[in-house]
């Protein structure tokens, strides 16, 4: 309940802003919608389990699930890299406006 | 084993061109002769099994055993044949490259014919259909290299041979997942032995179809033709390679290797007849207008694979034994005519007939071995050419089926002799031939003229000791056609028909050769109104004009129109669903915590924030705030690597934000107010739907057997306690492999972007003279806290990263975390330093993006010890005392993923971090020393003061206020 609020929210803020003028809009748009993305990653594991899963001291009938959190470790650093490389476009440029000046 | 020896040996040779380059310049190219003449030897003394007793060497290692796919080699008779030519022919084209090209190292030029080599060597002995078309690929690709070797000239050329040749390989594929998909397996013996082809008659001519277009466009056949002219813009060695025992003979091989069941489809025998004797004929045509040497040589090329074409089409028995024979006569006097050619061209400084003076005295040597290259192509008794023209003229009469018809084929055979005659003679002459001047440089040293004299000379030679030749045809007919021959070659077969046409080509080609000066009256026009060439650029100009066409249906410069468009959709569908479909199962086990809400308001709070704020500064610090709050999200549920990975990449998000911020204006462009309430419906829409779906169809269900199985067993199978580092660099390295190279990209698309567009330097900050030399504005003083700070600190965040690292695999760290713990070191190095000039890190970052994505790939290399890419090796080193380390080839695999990510964030500061130079060089003045830049905090705080304090300044205070 509160995982599906928070991505409702998050997406609700991502989509907003990648509707907006200018390319860091779109950027602080795109790393919302990520965060959401990777929330919803968590969501579809098991989130009544929470325990860190390192064996060294976890009970693998108490550990948290490991998949979709190998998955979003992997997912943040690609949108990092993909958040670096938007953020170079929105300079290349005089202006990081999306729009033509009407 | 030696097939793999063989291929293993040439790769050895690619690797070690650099160094032998780097020694001995153009002589490297005996080394490599060696190396090639010894793998001919070897493959020659493999004769008495192939060819004698008829044995087959097969080779074979798993490759990819879920897909049934593996590294099959076979040695046949087929094979043997056109390795020989690869092999043989390639050491004399390395011996001829060290006296064609003037001295001085030859770039890249030997690793790639070798590489070249290696690819048709793997295509002739590959049994697996997967990789047979991965080493016709690789032909395409160096032949591609090569020709762009020769410098601009070459670029189009090279680019259109890639896109047609590339074309027929599109072909191929198809053909080789129809095969497969079919057969259930790739192995190409199989396939040809037990597919049912009659079963479905339309599958297989569709088979047979792509496989003759793979086998035209590679083997340049009427209308593909023009590409092999166009790609004589490669230099000489590359040119006599391609056209005598690789590429071009690629489409030949093709050919014969489907013969066996192709070769009784009525629409095989009549595409490749009808095809190959008018390439065949027009290819000898145009060769006859030529005065360019090389482009007359092209055009015969051209002609004779035309020939070559029809020949494998007429499919009997004695037609492939004639098309043998005659793929080996060509490679021999195609050769020799190209290298002698080119012997001409560089001791002349021209290869046009029409400039070049008669050199029959100057170069003697060069002349006769001309000629006799010149009159086995023309098939003259007697040489080899010869033997195989009888050969394949008998073979056209001797077509199954009414006699006429058979008779029809050999005529348009002896046509294209004819004229193939004509040109043989037009070429001897033309360089000779004609009033004696004088050579530029007189005959060519032995050397130079020892791998055309090998080629030449063989060709005569092998015309008096046919009988060697039987058991290779036997062979070759056997595998060709699943029938037992016996050939019995011979100069003279009686008088025969076959005899009768050898006359008639030769006496009406002396008619042409005689009245030269008619026919070159004649065929001094265009012939054909359009060129091949020019067909191609408008194809090509086409297909990409309507590309622009089609875009600009829906083209506009701003994202959102699009995106509200798909958004919408997506939404409504979602919501409709969710809705529609009300039955949502239990949740197991309660999956909220009183915690939670928490979270829930920090996120509302700030994501409101951000959609509230018109600051650029503001909406990046709240981003960072939501990202905080993402990352104690995932710190709630269980996943610390996932925390720390979070709060790290928002810390870095935000530094490297800030560095783009500097250059932007202020405040966030106006959007009208209509606007804004679309877009929040739209964003509401989506919100609500991503909600629901999340809540209704996600966090009900129990643990799945994977990460049940990875809770229970990563300790065991990989000595890691850390679940989720253990899935990324053991279980799925594969994937992380995948993600590293992407991040590696990323940087260099950076680069490549910022050194195509200037980088903006909009809201750079001006100097304000009055206060420039107010010590409240140093940024040497003002960023003394800094400096200190980031002086003790730097080498913890270093020690610390290695030490995350290290332990990654048991607890929280790992490459990411540690690389990302290190990044944030030199972030903090690069904000203290007073000065954008001074903070860059002068480390290779591109080169430390590949060396990480090198040893990521390479210690998954290791793995292969163990019997797959990227397993991990383990070693557990005992330590002095007591216990031991454990020591896993993973850990290699972090560090590259470690590389690559500081690479990554380095290439981002500094060049995103870069000054413009000439506020970089400007001196202050004599009060403040050296120090020529605010450093990027002080400097918003800089402005903001302005913004203040004195508002009378509007220049600054506008959000275009800066340098330009």
């Amino acid at each position: 309940m509160t995982l599906a609020l928070s991505i409702g929210i998050l997406v609700a803020g991502g989509v907003f802003m990648l509707l907006q003028r200018g390319m860091i809009r779109i950027v602080l748009g795109f790393i919302m919608l990520s965060h959401a993305v990777n929330l919803i990653l968590m969501s579809a594991g098991v989130t009544s389990r929470r325990d860190a899963p390192l064996m060294a001291t976890a009970d693998p009938a108490t550990a948290a699930d490991p998949l979709p959190q190998a998955f979003v470790l992997t997912a943040i650093v690609i949108a990092f890299a993909i958040t670096i490389y938007m953020l170079t476009l929105a300079v290349a440029r005089s202006d990081d406006d999306t729009e033509d000046p009407s | 084993m030696i097939l793999p020896v063989l291929l293993g040996v040439l790769v050895v040779a690619v690797a070690a061109t650099p160094l032998l380059d780097r020694g001995l310049g153009r002589n490297a190219g005996w080394v490599l002769a060696g190396v090639f003449g010894t793998l001919a030897a070897v493959v020659g003394a493999q004769a008495p099994a192939v060819l004698g007793r008829g044995e087959t060497l097969e080779f074979f290692v798993p490759w990819m055993p879920t897909l049934d796919v593996g590294l099959h080699l076979r040695l046949d008779g087929t094979s043997w044949l056109f390795a020989m030519l690869v092999l043989g022919v390639g050491a004399l084209v390395m011996a001829y490259s060290t006296r064609y090209f003037p001295p001085g190292r030859r770039t890249g030029f030997y690793g790639l014919m070798t590489a070249f080599a290696v690819a048709m060597l793997g295509l002739v002995l590959a049994d697996d259909v997967v990789v047979m078309f991965v080493f016709w690929e690789l032909t395409t690709i160096c032949s591609f290299l090569l020709i762009g070797l020769s410098g601009e000239s070459a670029n189009r050329p090279a680019v259109r041979t890639f896109i047609l040749t590339g074309l027929g390989g599109l072909a191929l594929l198809a053909a080789v997942v129809m095969l497969m998909v079919n057969a259930g397996t790739s192995r190409l013996s199989t396939i040809l032995a037990e597919t049912d082809w009659q079963a479905s008659p339309g599958w297989s001519v569709a088979v047979a179809l792509l496989v003759i277009l793979a086998a035209f466009t590679k083997s340049a056949q009427f209308p593909f033709h023009y590409w092999l002219p166009d790609a004589m813009a490669a230099s000489t060695p590359v040119s006599t390679y391609l056209h005598a025992a690789t590429m071009v003979k690629a489409g030949i091989y093709l050919l014969m290797r489907f013969t066996p069941v192709f070769g009784d489809f009525p629409l095989w025998n009549v595409l490749l007849i009808g095809t190959g004797l008018v390439t065949a004929f027009i290819g000898a045509l145009f060769a006859l207008q030529r005065t360019d040497l090389k482009e007359l040589l092209a055009y015969s090329t051209v002609s004779q694979l035309g020939l070559l074409v029809a020949i494998i089409g007429v499919g009997t028995p004695y037609a492939l034994a004639a098309a043998g024979v005659h793929t080996l006569a060509h490679a021999l006097f195609k050769a020799s005519l190209f290298m002698l050619m080119g012997v001409v061209d560089t001791r002349n400084g021209t290869r046009d007939i029409r400039e070049l003076p008669g050199l029959w005295r100057a170069m003697p040597a060069t002349a006769t071995l001309m000629t006799i290259g010149a009159l086995s192509m023309a098939g003259i008794p007697p040489l080899l050419g010869f033997v195989s023209k009888e050969a394949i003229l008998d073979a056209m009469v001797g077509l199954p089926g009414e006699p006429w018809v058979g008779l029809l084929v050999a005529l348009g055979a002896v046509a294209a002799s004819t004229l193939t005659f004509a040109y043989s003679f037009r070429m001897v002459y033309g360089a000779f031939g004609g009033s004696p001047g004088t050579a530029k440089h007189g005959e060519a040293g032995p050397s130079y003229l020892l791998a055309p004299a090998v080629t030449a000379l063989s060709g005569l030679v092998l015309a008096f000791a046919l009988p060697v030749l039987d058991p290779l045809v036997d062979r070759l007919v056997l595998d060709t056609t699943g029938t037992a021959h016996e050939s019995h070659l011979a100069l003279w077969h009686g008088f025969n028909l076959p005899l009768l046409l050898s006359a008639i080509v030769i006496g009406l080609g002396a008619v042409l050769a005689w009245q030269r000066v008619a026919v070159d009256r004649v065929l001094d026009r265009q012939l054909v109104p359009v060129q091949g060439t020019q067909v191609f650029e408008a194809a090509y100009r086409g297909v990409i004009a309507a590309g622009v066409r089609i875009g600009r249906l829906t083209a506009s410069n701003a994202p959102a129109p699009y995106l509200a468009a798909i958004l919408l959709t997506l939404g409504g569908t979602a919501i409709a669903v969710t809705l529609g479909r009300p039955v949502v199962p239990a949740q197991p086990e309660p999956t909220t915590r009183p915690t939670d809400w928490l979270l829930v308001a920090l996120i509302l709070v700030a994501v409101t924030a951000v959609v509230i704020t018109r600051s650029r500064l503001a909406a990046v610090a709240l981003v960072g705030v939501v990202g905080f709050a993402v990352a104690l999200w995932f710190l709630l549920l269980g996943g610390f690597d996932l925390a720390l990975t979070q709060l790290l990449v928002e810390i870095l998000t935000v530094v490297v934000a800030v560095l783009v911020l500097r250059r932007l204006p202020r405040a966030f462009h106006p959007t009208p107010r209509a606007r804004r309430l679309g877009a929040g419906v739209v964003a509401v829409v989506m919100g609500v739907a991503a909600g629901l779906a999340a809540f209704a169809l996600t966090g009900r269900r129990e643990m799945s057997p994977a990460s049940e199985y990875f809770l229970r067993n990563a300790e065991e199978e990989t000595g890691g306690t850390n679940v989720v580092n253990t899935i990324l660099v053991d279980f799925r390295a594969l994937d992380t492999l995948g993600e590293l190279v992407v991040l590696g990209v990323t940087g260099l698309i950076i680069i490549g972007v910022l050194e195509s567009a200037r980088l903006n330097h909009g809201r750079l900050p001006e100097k304000v003279a009055g206060f420039a030399q107010n010590v409240v504005f140093s940024a040497r003083e003002n960023s003394l806290i800094m400096r200190t700070v980031a002086r003790g600190l730097g080498p913890v965040l270093t020690l610390l990263s290695l030490y995350l690292l290290l332990r990654g695999h048991s607890a929280p760290g790992g490459g990411f975390i540690a690389a990302l713990v290190g990044g944030a070191g030199f972030a903090l190095a690069y904000l203290a330093a007073p000065a954008a000039a001074r903070a860059r890190i002068r480390l290779p970052y591109p080169r430390l993006i590949a060396a990480g994505v090198a040893i990521a790939g390479g210690s998954g290399i290791l793995g292969y010890l163990e019997g797959s890419f990227l397993r991990p090796l383990h070693v557990d080193i005992p330590l002095p005392g007591d216990g031991y380390y454990h020591f896993t080839t993973a850990l290699i695999f972090d560090v590259g993923v470690y590389l690559a990510v500081i690479g990554v964030l380095l290439t981002a500061l500094n060049r995103l971090g870069t000054e413009d130079d000439i506020h970089a060089e400007e001196p202050l003045g004599p009060g403040v020393e050296s120090t020529d830049e605010d450093d990027p905090d002080s400097e918003d705080e800089t402005n903001d003061e302005i913004d203040e304090g004195t508002a009378a300044e509007p220049d600054l205070a506008s959000p275009k206020g800066g340098r330009r």
